[in-house]
């Protein structure tokens, strides 16, 4: 190892050419001109940047982690060195009423100049004490920051729209950051976990432009989510030309022909992935032979569920709420459907042998 | 008995028919085909595209679909007198008591048969059901076409929520077709069997006969 990559490895802060590829690489993402470039590096290092305040929820740390362990360090570090992050429970040094104090600091000292990041759901039933941090309520605590705050980012699919603690039949009643937050904006950053290139952009999106990019009708960037993962995957070729694996290990799947029947989501889901992919390595789920799982939609973990089938079953109201395939459930109302077509005619015709003398006459009188 | 013939239906409305029932056999077997694709291509770098073209051929009947159901809407209020949806729904006492005969004729509690030239109450509901449930399949199927589109997503995620959910909406909603499709075709050919009106050819033609005996 060459003393220069030594030296790099060890510092906190990235250089100026990490930096600046950084924000390239953001600004590509958000599909901004490369004359921009220079205006997102200024914003960036600017001393008046406004600090950040990372609020954990219901939340694995996944978001974090995935910012943090970048297979390559550097978007990592550049995220902890262009946000200037004043609480964030996992990564700082503070702890217990020390943390406090600085939150508290910090949301007075900034008020309206600060951005909120929120990792995780929200709680609200039994008046939300099933997540509770110093004594307080995750409601209680998100009601205080984020009305202060300049905007609100929600990272991840639990901050944006419950997560899995919100799957049915949601025994914490938690929601998502927009359901709670009104009159700041919120930013909806989904997925399980995001792309920290779409968490960089939006940050550098803010800091550069003083607001927040444009966003589709559930809030998310459309730089990152404008588009669907089927209208952009590299195996789209295959599902037009309808070549399919037909099971996980057999040859269409060895060949990386379109995983359509094998559940894959993509088709119902909207982000970036095939295009921005992760971990620096050029990979994504669908490059590595799984199908999507739709972790960026609402509720994916009821609506997308099973993975490996294409659709949903169907809750069958009578019974004990029997979920079957859609296909099947439909099968069955059909022939149900033919018998009583089946019977209604047999009994017409029936009543007519029966009756035969009355109709006779009364079919004579017709003519 | 005597038979006097009466101007039915108008010819939109016979081409709305048509053009509403071809489409959805095309757009049932399509949608099929999407939803379970079950050739598989095999040799690589042929020019056949049997998803793309199933995909094609469904919105190309996706829009003469569209155009059938909006011919329609417009003649629920300004088409003929049968046409009018306050004709043929339980909006009158008329209506109401044809409706709980019809049911009875249906069930062969009663022969007797009172003509109307117009649809039958019971068969009226079905039918503006079947007009909802088509608007409905319509929102679902531009909402998955036009997936960028602010618009559709907007008027999409209101009523049916996100992609996946339209998708399963627009799913189950086929085999509602397929089932009224079955049931309306039988219950036409009972018809027709048992009033003698000529009823399936009004569907072409557009008259009726109805016995001047009861009016
Ligand atoms: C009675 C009418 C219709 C029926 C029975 C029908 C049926 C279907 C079915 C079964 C699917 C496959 C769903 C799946 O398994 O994922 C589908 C997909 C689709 N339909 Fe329809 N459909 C109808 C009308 C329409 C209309 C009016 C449109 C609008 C143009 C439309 C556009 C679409 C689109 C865009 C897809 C998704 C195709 C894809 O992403 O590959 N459909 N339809
Ligand atoms: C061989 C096939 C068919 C025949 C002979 C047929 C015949 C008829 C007849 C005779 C009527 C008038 C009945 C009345 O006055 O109540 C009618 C109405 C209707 N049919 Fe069909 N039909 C056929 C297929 C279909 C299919 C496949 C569909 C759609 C799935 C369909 C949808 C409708 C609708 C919506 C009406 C109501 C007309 C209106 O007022 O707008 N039909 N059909
Ligand atoms: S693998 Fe998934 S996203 Fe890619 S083309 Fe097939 S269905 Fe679409």
């Amino acid at each position: 190892m060459s003393r220069h990559d030594f030296g790099k490895e060890c510092s906190v802060k990235v250089n100026r050419r990490t930096f600046i590829k950084g924000c390239t690489m953001a600004a590509a993402a958000m599909g901004l001109s490369e004359a921009m470039v220079p205006k997102l590096v200024e914003a960036a290092a600017s001393d008046q940047r406004p600090p950040v305040i990372w609020l954990h929820f219901q939340e694995c740390t996944g978001c974090t982690e995935t910012l943090l362990r970048a297979s390559h360090p550097d978007i990592g570090r550049l995220i902890l060195d262009i946000i200037s992050l004043d609480y964030h429970e996992t990564v700082m040094a503070a702890a217990g009423h020390q943390a406090e104090e600085v939150l508290q600091e910090t949301i007075n000292k900034y008020q309206g100049k600060f951005i909120c990041v929120v990792e995780g759901g929200i709680p609200t039933k039994d008046d939300g004490i099933y997540c509770k941090i110093a004594g307080r309520t995750a409601m209680d605590i998100l009601a205080d920051v984020a009305p202060k705050s300049m905007a609100v980012i929600a990272i991840g699919t639990c901050a944006t729209f419950g997560g899995i603690q919100a799957a049915d039949p949601n025994p914490t009643g938690a929601v998502g950051v927009r359901d709670l937050v009104k009159g700041t904006p919120v930013i909806n950053i989904s997925g399980c976990p995001p792309n920290p290139i779409s968490f960089l952009g939006t940050v550098l999106h803010l800091l550069t432009f003083g607001k927040p990019p444009r966003t589709d009708a559930l809030g998310r960037p459309l730089f990152a989510y404008g588009r669907k993962i089927h209208d952009q995957c590299e195996r789209r070729a295959h599902f037009d030309e309808g070549r399919f694996a037909e099971q996980f290990g057999d040859e269409g799947h060895k060949q990386g022909y379109c995983l359509y029947k094998v559940g894959c989501k993509g088709p119902g889901t909207f982000a970036n992935c095939p295009a921005v992919r992760f971990n620096d390595v050029g990979s994504w789920p669908v490059g590595q032979g799984h199908g999507c799982i739709g972790c960026t939609e609402p509720q994916f973990w009821d609506t997308m569920t099973p993975f490996y089938e294409r659709l949903p079953g169907v809750d069958m109201p009578w019974g004990d709420g029997i979920v079957t395939g859609a296909n099947s459930a439909g099968i069955k109302i059909l022939g149900v459907t033919a018998a009583a077509v089946g019977i209604h005619a047999a009994v017409g015709i029936g009543k007519k042998i029966i009756g035969c003398g009355r109709c006779n006459t009364s079919s004579e009188d017709q003519e | 008995m005597r038979y006097e013939q009466h101007y039915a239906w108008s010819i939109l409305l016979r081409l709305f028919h048509w053009s509403f029932a071809l489409s959805i056999v095309v757009l049932v077997v399509t949608g099929f085909y999407i939803h379970f694709p079950w050739t598989n291509t095999l040799i690589e770098g042929e020019t056949s595209f049997p998803v793309a073209t199933m995909r094609y051929i469904h919105f190309i009947a996706g829009f003469v679909f569209t155009g059938a159901i909006l011919a329609r809407l417009y003649l629920l209020v300004f088409g003929n007198k049968q046409e009018r949806f306050w004709d043929f729904l339980p909006v009158t006492p008329r209506n109401i008591s044809n409706m709980f005969h019809t049911a009875k004729l249906y069930l062969y509690f009663t022969e007797e048969h009172r003509p109307r030239i117009g649809h039958n109450v019971l068969a009226g509901i079905i039918y503006i059901i079947t007009f909802i449930m088509a608007l409905i399949q319509m929102l679902a199927g531009f909402y998955m076409l036009y997936p960028e589109s602010a618009a559709w997503q907007k008027w999409g995620l209101f009523f049916l929520g996100s992609q996946q959910q339209g998708r399963h909406l627009h799913f189950l909603i086929m085999w509602y077709f397929i089932i009224f499709a079955v049931a309306h075709i039988y219950i036409v050919i009972w018809n027709d069997i048992k009033t003698r009106e000529g009823l399936i050819s009004s569907i072409f033609n557009g008259t009726k006969y109805i016995s001047s005996d009861n009016p």
